[in-house]
């Protein structure tokens, strides 16, 4: 197997010769649109899609409408679905949605033990974390554990929640407003919440120095 | 079936570990295998459960190292020949070609 | 000749392609039935976890009725028939060393579970 290059702070070089396994990606794709199977046009406007249209700047937007409009939250909570497509976001691997809530009370955490299913058009694809056995394996086994590893502790009383996605159903976690953010305006807001928040490894809190 | 995919609970995989500003795609070929599985989908030869089963059906040992889009190579790969979209000699001829081609031996 | 155009194609990423069906098929459980994660071990494609197999939970919500994923890898059939939301308690999966209050929600069709 060749590596993926991913430890590595890798740029496209395009004066270095292709790895075994992208030679074998361009050799099955030539004989596939040879034999018509498939347009590399369509191919590209496929990965053009995933790379700079769809992201968690969509799910952010859909956090800080549910935070600013009551009535909007509420419609969230009745029809994940109807309300996340109200902002224009909708489609594969996002075609039945649930929002859960956080709460002083309760953590909510989202994981797919047995593959990588995420919801797509309201995150985009998932970061290799997620789709990763250390993540998989633990997320359901040791949830207060993973959380720790990415920097958060929770008070023992709060109840944490692990949705595995086993079916289609798709999880978007609407983390808690933090405080002082009162007087921010929906732009504003939605700048605050980071792709880890809307999968539950994070909180969102009031500075914020990515917008992942 | 009771494969390693099967996760859950399993201990002993170590750290989560984490890439600060992950691109989508660390290499181009990522997102084509991605743009190529959907394309083929398209003809209606598989359906998304029976191509999350390719994937299950890899030998452990390839699985866990493989990266997640290694995986899905050879998963389009299998689907496609099960399929009876491509054969496996027209699959490795291309491939050797390319190599042949581009001065890789 | 190929059949995913960009137009296609934008059409597939944005509208997707759902596995509920609008299709009325009984439901053999309702929230709060307390139920018992089958033990089966199915030598095709299942999206029943291991971890779960022979563990007691509580329906906490009905989706409503999606394709079964078990028939449908094999090209058998979508069998659809209703899908739950099914809380289990951490300790109830993990023993007595797991904390207290915690709990994991796995999404389980109507074919994985028994009354308990």
């Amino acid at each position: 197997m060749s590596e993926s290059g991913r430890k590595d702070n890798h740029h496209h070089r395009h004066d270095a010769p292709l790895s075994d396994t992208a030679l074998r990606v361009k050799a099955l794709e030539s004989l596939l649109a040879e034999k018509g199977l498939v347009d590399p046009a369509a191919l590209d406007a496929i990965v053009e899609t995933y790379e700079k249209k769809i992201g968690p700047r969509n799910g952010a937007r859909v956090v800080a409408r549910a935070w600013i409009d009551p009535a909007y939250k509420s419609r969230l909570q009745m029809n994940a679905t109807a309300a996340i497509a109200e902002l224009g976001y909708s489609g594969l691997q996002g075609e039945d949605m649930l929002v859960v809530e956080n709460t002083s009370a309760i953590h909510n955490l989202v994981v797919c033990t047995l593959c990588s299913c995420y919801p797509v058009p309201v995150l985009g694809l998932p970061p290799v974390w997620y789709k990763s056995a250390p993540y998989r394996a633990r997320a359901v086994r040791d949830p207060r554990g993973v959380l720790k590893e990415f920097g958060l502790e929770l008070p023992e009383a709060t109840e944490v929640r692990v949705w595995d996605s086993t079916a289609e159903l798709r999880y978007l976690v609407l983390p808690e407003r933090p405080p002082g953010s009162e007087g921010m305006n929906e732009n504003a807001l939605a700048a605050l919440v980071s792709r880890d928040a809307m999968i539950g490894t994070a909180k969102v809190v009031l500075t914020r120095k990515v917008t992942p | 079936m009771n494969g390693i995919h099967d996760m859950g609970g399993m201990d002993g995989f170590g750290p989560i570990e984490r890439e600060a500003d992950e691109p989508v795609f660390h290499e181009a070929w990522e997102g084509r295998v991605l743009a190529l599985t959907r394309a083929c989908g398209a003809w209606g030869k598989w359906n998304i459960d029976k191509s999350r089963s390719g994937i299950e059906q890899m030998p452990p040992e390839d699985y866990l190292r493989a990266s997640y889009y290694e995986k899905w190579l050879w998963r389009l790969e299998k689907l496609l020949v099960d399929a009876g979209m491509v054969t496996r000699e027209e699959i490795e001829r291309r491939n050797a070609e390319m190599k042949h081609a581009t001065g890789v031996s | 000749m190929p059949l995913l155009t960009i137009e296609l194609a934008h059409r597939l990423i944005t509208e997707g392609r759902t596995a509920k069906r609008e299709i009325a098929v009984p439901a053999k459980f309702k929230p709060g039935d307390a139920v018992l994660a089958r033990n089966i071990h199915p030598k095709g494609h299942t999206r029943i976890p291991r971890y779960v197999r022979g563990k007691r939970g509580i329906v906490e919500r009905d989706h409503g009725v999606f394709v079964f994923p078990d028939t449908n890898a094999e090209l058998a059939g979508e069998k659809p028939q209703h899908v739950y939301s099914v809380r289990f308690a951490g300790r109830d999966l993990w023993g007595p060393a797991a904390p207290t209050g915690d709990a994991i929600y796995i999404d389980l069709w109507d074919d994985y579970l028994d009354p308990a």
